[in-house]
């Protein structure tokens, strides 16, 4: 795991200043509704935006308010201090009302050096895909001209081949990580999957090729209990290691930083690029910014707690975002409904006086879970 | 037979309207003030009659309520033909559901304002439902203490709700979402593109059509052409007085009084495209102009002139619209006033749909915050109003929930100063929730704001300071600012 925590560990790693010394431009978005395929095509490395446990906002609450989820303030604390002056722009979605005032705050405050928006529609239907398709012909087109060549279809065909090997390759991570007597901790699949949204592919897939061998016949402690972990943007390892420290081993999860990214996209029938990535990413889009699809988002989860034979599951948002929220109440009141103990966890985000609040409430879960077994 | 007290917020308020709409217009205007001194209301219902029933708005309030009475009564009575009562929110415009004949619309954030004005403890039984359920306490109250009244399955079930916030408000299209799930009710869809380009309104103007054929299955009839252009001549009719309202409130002193900014978007979110709109609105023109004839202002003179941001404040209206009116605050109107209507084309089928679309894209929310900057087109309107309207400052209410407006207020507040030079107070609390921040705080700030910012906006300019370095040198706070 070393090589993937110097990978994930930092925001400008020894990878991205290698890759910037190299010539390599690199562009931050913020949502998993972003095809990064576009964007590698370009032989640009997209950069997952995150704040990795920091909790620091001051500057950034002279823009946002105390009202903004704090994981968006953090973010946009990161991008205003300088952390993230390695980024040569940012490709913005319209992912929540936070994502995208934390946006707007950055690009007023300090500009971006290229900016694109890409507009990601809230429905499914045939309206909405045509409306995405003529989006990522776009996004397609302002990624040329940030390079000033053409972006070509082999290219980005070539490039959606990678990526889903590199999906595959992460389900056979998670498979390692559900089975009987696990190989991972969830901690240490959040740092995989953080290094996998800040690294070129080749270095990535050669990583992971080399975890999953190591991995493959290892075993963690057994736990107390067998969780999933479901909810906000969650890229605090921190807060995922506290959950385990106490004796509950996060089995897989239903996060944007982890599953959601990766586990339902399957490569498409060949339509155009555009067609292809319209299908892959509005199709298959479980976030609770979608509307008319919480079916969808509830038979993930029950297939997560089935697949990873949980024992109950801590569905988790940053105080103040409601998409998340609200989704959460849903999810709970299905969960529950079939029989699966639920623990529903609202938090500041990075905020280590929440740990031991967090702590304890988790240690009654447990024990709650405990009882029932 | 036993009779059951209503307990909902829409079983309860309709009683109330059954009375407002039994007695005639001039038998209200008698008993209407009696109200208060009586106390035969609950004290939380007594300050928003006091302030609606003040004779310089008494016609207009009394033609309000006439119109209330008249959009809850004939949901109820729809509803017992076998009619359908669809919830709609404030963003959407419902004289498309008028122009059916099957469907009646319920707008979810004015029963909420109407509940919190009239009903004992305003609503907050509803908002405990709600928080009763384990939903997060950063939810919206304006639509989540109506949602927790139906949700407490004691008050009228609507068949189906339409959704128009996606792409503008995260919190209003969730909680509508969780209720349609938790009733097993059908949800229609009106998504907005976060795409101000003409391809954005393209798109939009599609997915209204389709809202519209996905409508007319559901209801089992189609629209009617000859019906739309009736309510749309309506609509049309509502829309030329909004802006006589709207050159009225450029006087100086405004004759326009502050209650009206409240009635005019209840009118614009309830029953646009219909005669009682039209009665109400004609109602507040004709005392605007009066009193513009006769110079009427009720304090001795006009000390500020305030736009608000986006809402205003809903739990005591005495306390606030008629206060501030007391003290020489003019309300010129807030960020929901903003929705710009335009005449629509009754030519065709097509022109009018096309109108409705160009209608609901520019409703309050989805035309500013629902833009595709989130600060670009609030920071145009508001800075265009200012302008039009003469403000010399600005108030956003800060009302909690509203996290894409709270997003980007900073934003807004600096393009303010630079383009306008106008200053903007920011305030926090619940709009429609008294126990967040209580009126008598909002009110201490306000004047404070008033008194040392705005009145001396443009006296004498201020002396800068001249601070001492550690070095000794006398810098200037310009300079230190460069």
């Amino acid at each position: 795991m070393d090589e993937i925590r110097k990978l994930s560990g930092a925001l400008e790693t020894d990878h991205v200043r290698k890759w910037k010394a190299g010539g390599g431009k690199v562009l931050g978005y913020t949502c998993i509704a972003t095809p990064v395929e576009l964007v590698a095509a370009a032989g640009v490395l997209p950069y997952r935006v995150r704040a990795l446990g920091s909790a620091q906002t001051e500057i950034a609450d002279a823009h946002l308010s105390r009202f903004n989820c704090s994981f968006c303030r953090s973010c946009l604390q990161l991008g205003l201090d300088g952390s993230y002056d390695f980024l040569d722009g940012m490709i913005e979605t319209n992912g929540c009302d936070h994502l995208r005032g934390m946006i707007e705050n950055w690009k007023y405050a300090k500009g971006f050096g290229f900016f694109h928006y890409l507009r990601v529609p809230q429905i499914v239907d045939k309206d909405s895909f045509a409306f995405f398709v003529d989006e990522l012909k776009l996004m397609r087109r302002a990624m040329s001209d940030f390079i000033g060549a053409e972006v070509d279809d082999d290219a980005v065909r070539a490039e959606i081949e990678r990526q889903e090997r590199i999906r595959g390759k992460l389900r056979r991570l998670y498979s390692i990580r559900e089975r009987e007597r696990p190989g991972l901790t969830g901690a240490e699949a959040l740092e995989v999957f953080l290094a996998a949204t800040a690294s070129t592919t080749d270095v990535f897939e050669a990583e992971l090729d080399r975890i999953i061998r190591e991995r493959e016949g290892h075993e963690v402690p057994a736990p107390r209990a067998r969780l999933v972990l479901g909810g906000s943007a969650t890229d605090e390892v921190d807060f995922v290691r506290e959950i385990e420290d106490v004796g509950g081993l996060v089995v897989t999860d239903m996060l944007c930083f982890g599953s959601r990214a990766f586990w339902t996209r399957e490569l498409p029938q060949q339509g155009s690029p555009e067609e292809d990535l319209a299908r892959l990413y509005l199709g298959n889009q479980i976030c609770p910014r979608m509307f008319d699809e919480f079916h969808k988002r509830r038979d993930f989860i029950f297939s997560a707690v089935e697949r990873a034979r949980a024992d109950g599951v801590v569905l988790v948002h940053n105080k103040f975002c409601d998409i998340h929220g609200v989704d959460n109440v849903q999810l709970r009141m299905a969960l529950e409904k079939k029989g699966v103990p639920v623990l529903q966890l609202e938090k500041e985000y990075g905020a280590r006086a929440d740990l031991g609040r967090i702590r304890t409430r988790v240690q009654a879960f447990l024990e709650r879970i405990g009882d029932a077994k | 037979m036993k009779m059951k007290m209503p307990t909902g917020l829409f079983d309860k308020l309709s009683s109330q309207l059954l009375v407002i709409e039994l007695l005639p217009r001039p038998v209200l205007k008698v008993v209407g003030p009696l109200l208060v001194p009586l106390k035969i209301m609950p004290e939380d219902g007594r300050s928003a009659a006091k302030a609606l029933m003040a004779p310089h708005v008494r016609d207009a309030s009394i033609e309000f309520l006439k119109m209330a009475a008249e959009w809850m009564l004939a949901a109820k009575r729809a509803r017992k033909r076998g009619e359908k009562v669809i919830l709609v929110p404030f963003n959407f415009p419902s004289e498309l559901i008028h122009a059916f004949t099957k469907a009646r619309p319920l707008t979810s954030e004015v029963l909420t304002t109407l509940g919190v004005s009239a009903l004992p403890g305003q609503g907050e039984d509803y908002w405990n439902v709600a928080m009763g359920l384990g939903l997060p306490d950063h939810l919206c109250s304006a639509n989540t203490i109506e949602l927790g009244s139906i949700l407490s399955g004691d008050d009228l079930k609507p068949d189906a709700i339409i959704q128009s916030a996606p792409g503008g408000c995260d919190v209003n299209s969730k909680i509508h979402e969780f209720v349609a799930h938790y009733l097993d009710i059908p949800q229609f869809f009106l998504q907005k593109p976060t795409d101000d380009s003409g391809r954005g309104r393209e798109w939009y103007g599609k997915y209204m059509k389709s809202l519209v054929a996905q409508l007319e299955e559901f209801l089992g009839e189609k629209l009617d052409e000859g019906r739309l252009r009736a309510v749309m001549e309506k609509a049309n009719r509502c829309t030329e007085l909004y802006y006589e309202l709207w050159d009225l409130q450029k006087a100086v002193p405004s004759p326009v009084p502050n209650l009206f900014s409240l009635l005019i978007y209840g009118t614009r979110f309830t029953m646009w495209g219909t005669d009682a709109a039209v009665r109400t609105m004609e109602a507040m023109v004709k005392i605007g102009k009066e009193r513009l004839a006769k110079r009427e202002y009720p304090a001795p003179a006009e000390v500020a002139r305030c736009l608000w941001a986006y809402t205003s404040y809903y739990y005591d209206f005495f306390g606030f619209f008629n206060w501030m009116e007391d003290k020489g605050y003019s309300h010129l109107g807030d960020g929901l006033d903003l929705f710009f209507p335009k005449l629509v084309d009754t030519a065709s089928m097509d022109s009018m749909l096309e109108g409705i679309a160009e209608a609901a894209w520019n409703m309050p929310m989805t035309r500013q915050v629902g833009g595709e900057s989130m600060s670009g087109s609030w920071t145009e309107d508001v800075v265009h109003a200012v302008k039009e309207l003469g403000a010399d400052c600005v108030i956003y209410c800060g009302h909690h929930s509203c996290k894409q407006t709270w997003s980007v207020a900073s934003i807004l507040r600096s393009e303010l100063q630079k383009r306008t030079g106008t200053p903007m107070l920011m305030l926090q609390g619940d709009s429609w929730i008294k126990n967040m921040t209580p009126m008598s705080v909002l009110q201490e700030q306000i004047e404070e704001f008033i008194s040392n910012v705005v009145a001396k906006k443009d006296g004498k300019k201020r002396k800068i300071r001249r601070r001492k370095k550690a070095d000794g040198a006398e810098q200037s706070a310009e300079a230190e600012m460069a």
